[in-house]
C-alpha cells in the first residue's frame, strides 16, 4: 500500500511517515505544493494525506488537479482549519475524509485503512488477524469460522485495535475514536474498560487467543504471541 | 413619524397660521378702505348739497335710493363739523337692523337752518367684503391642497433612492463576500449618503476579513505545533511501555495538549460567534439532536449512575445545525461533568423553552458570573471554563435568553426561545 504525505511542517511530516511506515505502509513524503504536483502527476497512490495549507499553494487546488486528471487516489485532508465550511468544501471537492489537527496518529491510520478498503473493489473488505477475521462491509466477526456477536462499539473498537496492532492505544485516543471529539470525558474512562472487557471475553469465548493487552496506566494494545 | 409627514405637518401649520393672520389683516385693511370710500361718497354728497344750497339758496330736491338716502329737518343751532359715524337702522324691507354710515351737517337756505343727514347703507360693502374673503379662503384652501398633493407625489419620488439605500443596508450581511455597493443617484444628499455608506462598509468589510483571516491563521499556527507535540508524545508512549513513570508524564503532556487544543477551538468558536460568522437559517430538529447527543453519552450516564428524566416535545427551530449540536452538547457535557455520582438530571423541551436541571454537588453558582468566560466554580479544576460562555453566545446570536436558577439543591439552566 503506497501513501503520499503532503505536509509542510517537517517534524509532523516525519512523525506521520514513521507511524505509517511502522503500520506497514510504503510512504513517500513531500513538504510543498510544487513537489506534490510532480508526485501526483507521475505516480498513483492508494491514499494521499493532504495538508490544505501549504506554503506555496492550496491543497484544495491539488484536489481539483486530481479530479481533472481523473485519478482515483483516496484523499484524506489534515487541516488546522476546523471550520465546518472548510470541511464541507474539501469533501465536495472529492476528498474522502477530513481530520482536524491535532489528531491521534492511530486515528489517522484507521481512517486511511477505511479509505483504502472502500476504494479497492477486489473483495478487500475482509481483514485477518490471528484467528480473527473481520468483514468490514457486513460488519461481522468470525473466530475460526465461528461468528462472534459484537455490539457496534465493540466492533469499532476491534477494528481500531486491529488496524493499530502492536501499538499502544491511549484511552484518550480510543475514547475520541469511539465517541467523537465533542464529548467531555472529564478524565473518566471507566466505560472504555468495560467495552474492552466485554470484547475480550467474547473473543476468548469463541476460541481466540487473548490478544488485547492492558498496558498499565496507559491504554490497550492488540498483540499476538 | 415619517420625515415627510413631519415636514408636511409643520409646513401646513405654518402656512395656515400665516394665511390666517394674513386673512384677518386683509379683512381689516379691506374694511377700512371700503368704509373710507363710503365716507368719501358721503362727503361728496355733502359737498353737492352745500354747493347746491350756495348756488340756489334753497334745498335741493332729494332723490333717495335703496342704499342712500337723505333726511332734512329744521335746526336751531348749527351743527359742528363731524366725521361720518356708524349707526344701526332698520332695514327697509326686513325687520333686521343693519349698519349704516351717517354724516350729519347743517346748511342754511332762505334764512332757515337745516340739519341734513346723509345715510349710506354698509350692506353693499359688507357683501363685497364677504365675497372677497370667500374667494380668498377658497384660494388658500386650494393652495394648501395642491401643495400637499404635489409634495406628496414629489417627495415620495425624490425619497425613492433613500428607501432603496435603506433596503440594501437592511439586507446587507457582513459575512457576505461583497461589500455594499450603492449606485450613483442624481440627488447630492443621497449620493453623499451612499458614498459614505459605501466607504464605511468597505472599511468594515476589510477589517472584518482581516480579523477573520487572522483568527483562522492563528488557528492554523497554533494547532500545527500542537499536532507535532501530540504526534511526538504518541511515538514516545510506544517506546515508554513498561516505564510507568515516563508513561505517566507523557500522559500528562498529552492531556495538557488536548486541553490546550480544546481551549483554542473554543476561543476560536467564540470569536466566530462574536463576528457573527454564522447564518441561522436552517431548519433544525432540536428533539432529534438532543436524543442523538443523549445516546452518544449513554455510557457516561451509566458510568456515573446518573438518573435521567426527559420530556421532549417535537420542536423544530430556524437555527444552525452545527451550532445547535454544540449548544446541546455543551449543555449535556456540563451537566454530566458537574452532577455528582448517583445524582439525577432532567431535560424538558417544548416550544417555549429547553430546560436542563441537575443535582448540585457544591451549592449554588454565582448567577451573575456563571456565563463569564473562564468562570469556574470553587472545587472544580478541569474543564475549559468556556462551555457556558459559548452557550450564552449562541443563545445571544439566535435571540434566545438563557437563565440560571438554583432551587432545592438543583442547578437549572433554561433557554427561552423567544
Amino acid at each position: 500500500m503506497k501513501l503520499l504525505i503532503i505536509e509542510d511542517e517537517a517534524s509532523l511530516n516525519q512523525s506521520i511517515v514513521d507511524f505509517l511506515t511502522a503500520a506497514g505502509y510504503l510512504c513517500e513524503s513531500v513538504s510543498n505544493y510544487r513537489e506534490a504536483v510532480e508526485k501526483i502527476e507521475v505516480y498513483d497512490y492508494d491514499c494521499i494525506i493532504l495538508d490544505i495549507m501549504l506554503p506555496d499553494g492550496s491543497g484544495l487546488a491539488l484536489l481539483k488537479q486530481l479530479k481533472e486528471d481523473q485519478k482515483t487516489d483516496g484523499v484524506i485532508i489534515i487541516s488546522a482549519k476546523g471550520a465546518l465550511e472548510d470541511k464541507i468544501e474539501g469533501l465536495q471537492l472529492g476528498a474522502d475524509d477530513y481530520l482536524t489537527k491535532p489528531f491521534h496518529l492511530s486515528e489517522l491510520s484507521v481512517r486511511i485503512s477505511a479509505i483504502i478498503r472502500r476504494k479497492s473493489f477486489k473483495g478487500q473488505s475482509l481483514m485477518h488477524i490471528g484467528e480473527i477475521s473481520i468483514d468490514t462491509i457486513g460488519k461481522t466477526v468470525k473466530v475460526k469460522e465461528q461468528e462472534v456477536e459484537l455490539t457496534q462499539k465493540e466492533f469499532q473498537l476491534l477494528l481500531f485495535l486491529t488496524v493499530n496492532k502492536n501499538r499502544v492505544l491511549s484511552k484518550n485516543a480510543i475514547a475520541q475514536h469511539l465517541w467523537g471529539d465533542d464529548m467531555d470525558f472529564a478524565a473518566n474512562y471507566d466505560f472504555i474498560y468495560s467495552h474492552i472487557k466485554n470484547l475480550r471475553k467474547k473473543l476468548m469465548a469463541a476460541g481466540s487467543e487473548d490478544c488485547i493487552r492492558s498496558i498499565y496506566g496507559e491504554g490497550y494494545k492488540m498483540q499476538f504471541a | 413619524m415619517k420625515l415627510f409627514s413631519r415636514y408636511n405637518r409643520i409646513n401646513i401649520a405654518a402656512t395656515i397660521f400665516i394665511f390666517a393672520i394674513g386673512s384677518v389683516a386683509f379683512y381689516f385693511v379691506l374694511q377700512y378702505v371700503l368704509i373710507r370710500q363710503l365716507d368719501e361718497t358721503l362727503r361728496s354728497e355733502q359737498q353737492e348739497v352745500i354747493e347746491y344750497v350756495t348756488a340756489h339758496d334753497q334745498l335741493p330736491e332729494i332723490q333717495n335710493t335703496k342704499h342712500q338716502w337723505i333726511t332734512v329737518e329744521k335746526a336751531i343751532v348749527p351743527i359742528p363739523k363731524t366725521n361720518p359715524v356708524r349707526v344701526w337702522q332698520k332695514n327697509s324691507r326686513e325687520d333686521e337692523m343693519e349698519p349704516v354710515r351717517l354724516l350729519v351737517f347743517s346748511v342754511s337756505a332762505a334764512n332757515q337752518l337745516y340739519k341734513v343727514s346723509v345715510y349710506k347703507s354698509e350692506n353693499e360693502t359688507e357683501d363685497l367684503l364677504k365675497l372677497i374673503i370667500l374667494v380668498t379662503v377658497a384660494m388658500i384652501g386650494l393652495i394648501l391642497l395642491f401643495n400637499y398633493l404635489i409634495n406628496r407625489r414629489l417627495i415620495t419620488r425624490i425619497w425613492q433612492p433613500f428607501y432603496h439605500t435603506i433596503d440594501k443596508i437592511r439586507d446587507y450581511q457582513l459575512t457576505a463576500q461583497n461589500p455594499l455597493s450603492l449606485s450613483k443617484e442624481p440627488i447630492d444628499e443621497i449620493n453623499l449618503l451612499n458614498d459614505s455608506l459605501n466607504s464605511m462598509t468597505q472599511r468594515i468589510h476589510q477589517d472584518y476579513s482581516a480579523l477573520r483571516s487572522f483568527s483562522e491563521n492563528a488557528s492554523h499556527e497554533m494547532q500545527t505545533p500542537l499536532a507535532v507535540i501530540r504526534s511526538k508524545v504518541e511515538s514516545l508512549l510506544q517506546d515508554a511501555e513498561g516505564n510507568p513513570k515516563n508513561v505517566q508524564q507523557l500522559l500528562v503532556i498529552e492531556d495538557a495538549t488536548l486541553k490546550l487544543s480544546r481551549l483554542h477551538q473554543s476561543l476560536l468558536l467564540l470569536t466566530k460567534l462574536g463576528n457573527r460568522q454564522f447564518i441561522l437559517n436552517e431548519s433544525v430538529d432540536l428533539t432529534q439532536i438532543i436524543e442523538h447527543k443523549l445516546q452518544e453519552r449513554e455510557e457516561l450516564f451509566h458510568s456515573k449512575e446518573l438518573k435521567m428524566i426527559r420530556s421532549l416535545d417535537p420542536v423544530t427551530l430556524s437555527f444552525h445545525q452545527h451550532l445547535a449540536e454544540i449548544l446541546v452538547g455543551n449543555l449535556l457535557n456540563n451537566v454530566i461533568r458537574y452532577t455528582p455520582n448517583g445524582g439525577d438530571i432532567s431535560i424538558r423541551l417544548n416550544h417555549e423553552l429547553l430546560s436542563v436541571t441537575n443535582t448540585a454537588a457544591h451549592g449554588a453558582l454565582q448567577s451573575d458570573r456563571v456565563f463569564e468566560r473562564f468562570y469556574k466554580a470553587e472545587n472544580t479544576q478541569d474543564g475549559t471554563g468556556l462551555g457556558l460562555a459559548i452557550i450564552k453566545e449562541i443563545c445571544h446570536l439566535a435571540g434566545f435568553t438563557i437563565t440560571y436558577r438554583y432551587t432545592d439543591n438543583r442547578h437549572e439552566f433554561t433557554i427561552y426561545f423567544k
